[in-house]
C-alpha cells in the first residue's frame, strides 16, 4: 500500500507530539525566567536580573529552533500556551536552586525524546537534537556553578555575589 | 469506492480509504464521505482522541449529549453522540494502527498485499 503519510513527512506522530511538548516546556523555561529576573530586578540584583532576562531569551529561541523544525519537516507545531508561573521566590540562592532544577528538567526531558527517536529509528530528529544535549550540559554548568558561589561568597557581601553570579560562564567545549 | 481508493482500515460503521491520485484520506462516516489531506486526518485523529467521553456520560446538562467538531480545512462538522465518538474513535485509531503497520513494512521492504486491504 502506497504510504502517503510518509511522502508528506518524515516525522512519526509521537515524536510529533512529543517535540511540541518540548516546545512547550522551553517557553514555559523562558517564562519561568523572565519571573526570576522580574523577582531579582526589584529585590535590587540587578546582575542577576540581566543573567535570567538573558537565560528567557535562550530559552524562548531553544523553543523556537523545535518549532521551525516541525514547520520545515511538514507537521504541525503548535503554539504553546503557557500557565502561570512562580513569581515569588524566599532568596536569590532560592531563585538559582529553581534554575537549576528546571536545567534538570529540560535535560531529562530532552534524553526522553532522544531514547524515543532511538526506538522509532528516527535517526534525523536525533541529529537535530545533538544541539540540545550540548546546550544542555552548558545550562546545567552554569546553574551549578552559580549555586558554588553561594558557598564561596559570604551572603552579606551580596553586592559581589550579584556581580559574579552574572559572569558565570561555560568555559568547556563551544556550543554551535 | 473509488478505483484510485484503497481501504486503509474499515469497520461495521465505517471507512477510512486513501486516495492514490489525490494522497488524501477519506473517512466515510454515518453515510458521509469527508475528504483530508495527511495532516489534517492526524489532527481530526487527535480532536477525536481529546473529547472527554467521561464527561459526555456523566453530565446530565443537555450541552454534554453530543460533540461537536468542526474537522480542519472541511465545510462540514461532526456532532457526535457517545456511541458515535467510540465508533469514529474505533475507526480513526485502527486506520492509524495500519498506517504505522504499513510504515513498518515499507521500513523492512515489504508490503501489504492488495488483496489483504481490499
Amino acid at each position: 500500500m502506497k504510504d502517503i503519510v510518509r511522502l508528506r513527512t518524515s516525522i512519526k506522530e509521537d515524536i510529533e507530539q512529543i517535540l511540541n511538548q518540548q516546545i512547550l516546556m522551553e517557553f514555559e523555561s523562558s517564562s519561568k525566567y523572565l519571573a526570576m529576573a522580574s523577582w531579582c530586578d526589584r529585590n535590587g540584583f540587578e546582575f542577576s536580573a540581566g543573567f535570567f532576562y538573558k537565560q528567557s531569551d535562550e530559552e524562548r529561541q531553544h523553543g523556537l529552533k523545535i518549532f521551525h523544525y516541525l514547520c520545515d519537516q511538514g507537521v504541525v507545531a503548535v503554539t504553546p500556551a503557557i500557565g502561570a508561573v512562580q513569581i515569588e521566590f524566599d532568596t536569590l540562592r532560592s531563585v538559582f536552586e529553581a534554575a537549576l532544577e528546571q536545567e534538570i528538567s529540560v535535560t531529562n526531558a530532552i534524553n526522553r525524546i532522544i531514547a524515543t527517536c532511538r526506538r522509532e529509528n528516527d535517526y534525523i530528529t536525533e541529529e537535530f537534537l545533538r544541539w540540545y544535549v550540548k546546550e544542555q550540559m552548558e545550562e546545567e554548568f552554569i546553574a551549578r556553578r552559580c549555586l558554588d558561589l553561594f558557598n564561596l561568597i559570604p551572603a552579606d557581601d551580596t553586592l559581589r555575589l550579584d556581580k559574579e553570579l552574572a559572569r558565570v560562564t561555560f568555559t568547556g567545549e563551544t556550543v554551535d | 469506492m473509488q478505483i484510485n481508493w484503497q481501504v486503509v482500515y474499515q469497520t461495521t460503521k465505517g471507512s477510512v480509504f486513501q486516495c492514490t491520485l489525490t494522497n488524501r484520506f477519506i473517512v466515510e462516516f454515518s453515510h458521509t464521505q469527508t475528504s483530508f489531506s495527511v495532516l489534517d486526518f492526524r489532527q481530526f485523529r487527535r480532536m477525536v482522541n481529546a473529547i472527554d467521553m467521561r464527561q459526555m456520560a456523566l453530565r446530565t446538562d443537555d450541552a454534554h449529549d453530543v460533540a461537536i467538531l468542526s474537522p480542519p480545512h472541511t465545510d462540514r462538522c461532526f456532532v457526535l453522540t457517545l456511541c458515535e465518538v467510540v465508533h469514529l474513535r474505533d475507526l480513526l485509531n485502527g486506520a492509524g494502527f495500519m498506517l504505522d503497520l504499513n510504515r513498518m513494512l515499507s521500513d523492512c521492504g515489504c508490503s501489504f498485499p492488495e488483496e489483504v486491504i481490499a
